[in-house]
């Protein structure tokens, strides 16, 4: 695949709807290698007698021979060590607005410089990036990008954050803790969006060197985690809860599909449990489901569902509740909690007005939670 | 109630030393298998009865544990020459597997294009995989060209050996590497996804012969090489059965555990359950009282 074609079939994932970065940039890098892998040793696993090892960095816990990769094809045992493929081996890199992560609590109207290599640790039958998330590295062009290139180059197109996304950020861990040092040291900001795949030690260390996490919450029930994710929802939840009660930012996104997870009743059990646990100030997004990858038989998620499940969770007492990929839709504003104000006004990934002052509502000075500087 | 051959042939002598094949072993080894299984007394005609000379033939061969636990050229290629003498054009007979670097590390030569054999992988220029999943059952995975498109008939050439998470791996697992993402399909100890992947069109619709490699078979802490629980069994087993060629090759794998005074594949919790789901999915027979075994040496 040539760099026009890698641009192309990313086109066709929906990865490069953001700025596109111009030849300059794109020249800095050499696009287009497939067997140039990382050999980098992985972080969280142990050894095991006879060459075997176990993987430690999400609730798969993966045992593997020698020669042998993990669930996330970018994992490989060798010789009784563990290494990372995609340390450094980016696929995808574009400018995209934060809004499109979504995270819509954090530096509002701004870019992210947006990052993924190839490899996801779940199997998402309705996958929006599987192009790149479903596949080994060798298969998709990648191109040498270490950290330091990549704050360096987040500062060059005025980015103040790095969004670690389109793929599983979790199954290139090390690449993504290093660039996030590396980041900090330059005031630039790290986002993370991840299925929350993640046991709690990794994660642990990832909440202290990034600003944010978006954790896309697939359902809430466990049989669609085993049938349409191939994952488990306790993890997930164990992960949120772990987020939530750190210092840093959290939203969550339900992409609702019909008739697999969009039951008001389901809805209503999750808003409550997020009430609960975590409280009413998470950011919470339903979003629309396009039919995609493996699940083609499904029509788009229909306007009047999402508004429906949105209408449950704010009944329940969620504060901020949005709709995702409706442009001009009233459920992508944020309005104060209080005297519902329109707060920040939004089309599609715009931000049309911005009222905020210094984090709070105009009008009855009520704080608003987020990242706003 | 009809039953499946299975074919067992021992060479004794037939790895005279580490890295060596004798060619002469080898050769009676095919004729006699060939000829038993498919009941002609010249192994030409026992191969016409599975191929045409029309037929081009892929021989997915499994280089994954390369160079310790794989099926080397020189096993390989002879069959591929007993193809080309019933008239299929070497040129439309492909060794393959997924990657030209694990054929390379295997000893093969690459080769595409001319006369000769093809012998290439997946990630060769022009062959690749399609850009939309093929979805059937719990499967949705891009399928190599190479099986998909350019060939018509299908050898599984599969080593046969002990594996951490299916239980054993053999002649259906060897289409794992057919797929761009075989490691979506470890969990639940590979079950229903290898029966499921073979009963795809590509695999299914294609597949002729199932030739398990068990020239030296790995009985414990597979698929990788262990010297330690590698046995030197000097045998190839034929099917054209692929439920019963995998069924027998667990048979063989749970007679060296035990008398190695391994705990058996049910005791580590490691049934191939998949070669039973297979059999419930009509693709052949796993009962052993279903399969009729032929053993032999020469």
């Amino acid at each position: 695949m040539n760099r026009r074609h890698f641009f192309r079939r990313a086109a066709g994932a929906g990865v490069v709807l953001g700025t596109d970065l111009g030849p300059t940039l794109r020249d800095l890098y050499a696009f287009g290698q497939k067997a140039n892998l990382s050999h980098v040793e992985a972080r969280y696993y142990k050894s095991l007698p006879d060459r075997e090892i176990e993987c430690e960095l999400c609730p798969r816990r993966c045992k593997l021979g020698d020669k042998e990769r993990g669930y996330c094809g970018v994992r490989e045992n060798d010789g009784g060590t563990y290494y990372t493929l995609v340390y450094g081996k980016a696929c995808a890199m574009h400018v995209d607005p934060i809004e499109k992560k979504p995270f819509f609590h954090v530096l509002p109207g701004t870019n992210a410089l947006s990052i993924a290599t190839a490899g996801c640790n779940v199997n998402c039958k309705f996958c929006q990036n599987w192009e790149i998330s479903q596949v080994r590295p060798e298969q998709v062009d990648h191109f040498d990008l270490p950290p330091a290139d990549i704050a360096e180059t987040a500062s060059t197109y005025r980015c103040p954050s790095i969004a670690y996304t389109y793929s599983e950020p979790t199954v290139f861990y090390e690449y993504m803790y290093d660039t996030a040092v590396l980041a900090r040291r330059k005031g630039v900001k790290s986002v993370v969006v991840s299925g929350g795949h993640i046991n709690p030690e990794p994660l642990a260390a990832l909440i202290k060197v990034v600003d944010a996490i978006k954790i896309d919450l697939k359902a809430f029930n466990q049989d669609f985690y085993k049938n349409y994710v191939r994952g488990d929802l306790q993890p997930v939840l164990e992960a949120i809860r772990l987020i939530a009660r750190s210092k840093i930012w959290l939203e969550i996104v339900y992409l609702v599909i019909p008739t697999l997870n969009d039951a008001p009743e389901e809805t209503r059990k999750m808003s409550q449990w997020i009430q609960k646990e975590i409280g009413p100030d998470v950011p919470v997004h339903f979003t629309q489901f396009h039919p995609m990858y493996l699940i083609k038989n499904l029509p788009p998620t229909p306007v009047s569902t999402l508004e429906k499940l949105r209408k449950i969770a704010l009944q329940e007492g969620l504060h901020y509740v949005y709709m995702g990929n409706i442009p001009g839709h009233e459920g992508e504003n944020t309005f104060c909690p209080k005297c519902r104000k329109i707060l920040i006004q939004r089309n599609g990934f715009e931000i049309e007005t911005n009222a905020l002052e210094g984090g709070k509502c105009p009008n009855c000075q009520n704080p608003v939670p987020g990242i706003w500087a | 109630m009809s039953v499946s051959k299975v074919v067992i042939v021992r060479g004794k002598g037939v790895l005279p030393r580490k890295g060596e094949v004798d060619s002469k072993i080898l050769s009676r080894m095919y004729d006699r298998g060939v000829r038993l299984l498919t009941g002609q007394n010249d192994i030409k005609e026992g191969l016409r009865s599975i191929f045409s000379p029309s037929d081009r033939v892929g021989i997915k061969v499994n280089t994954i544990a390369a160079p310790e636990l794989t099926t080397p050229p020189d096993v390989s290629l002879p069959f591929a020459r007993l193809l080309a003498a019933i008239g299929i054009p070497e040129k439309n007979i492909v060794v393959w597997d997924r990657t030209n670097r694990e054929l390379k590390e295997a000893k093969y030569r690459l080769n595409i294009g001319g006369s000769s054999f093809q012998i290439m992988g997946t990630d060769t220029a022009g062959a690749g995989y399609p850009d939309e999943p093929l979805i059937h059952l719990s499967i949705g995975s891009l399928f190599s060209t190479i099986q998909s498109s350019l060939i018509t008939a299908s050898v599984s050439f599969a080593i046969l050996k002990d594996h951490g998470m299916a239980g054993i791996t053999a002649g259906m697992k060897n289409y794992f590497g057919v797929i761009h993402n075989p490691n979506k399909y470890h969990d639940d100890s590979c079950n229903p996804f290898v029966a499921e992947l073979f009963d795809t069109s590509p695999i299914k619709g294609k597949h002729r012969l199932t030739i398990l490699d068990a020239l030296v078979v790995q009985y414990h802490r597979g698929p990788s090489y262990h010297a330690r629980w590698a046995e030197t069994c000097e045998t190839l087993i034929f099917s054209t059965d692929p439920v019963a060629a995998d069924s027998t090759g667990w048979q063989i794998v749970e007679k060296l555990r035990k008398e190695k005074s391994l705990p058996s594949l049910e005791e580590d919790k490691r049934l191939p359950l998949y070669i039973r789901t297979a059999e419930r999915m009509g693709l052949g027979k796993a009962n052993p009282a279903d399969i009729q075994v032929i053993e032999e040496a020469v």
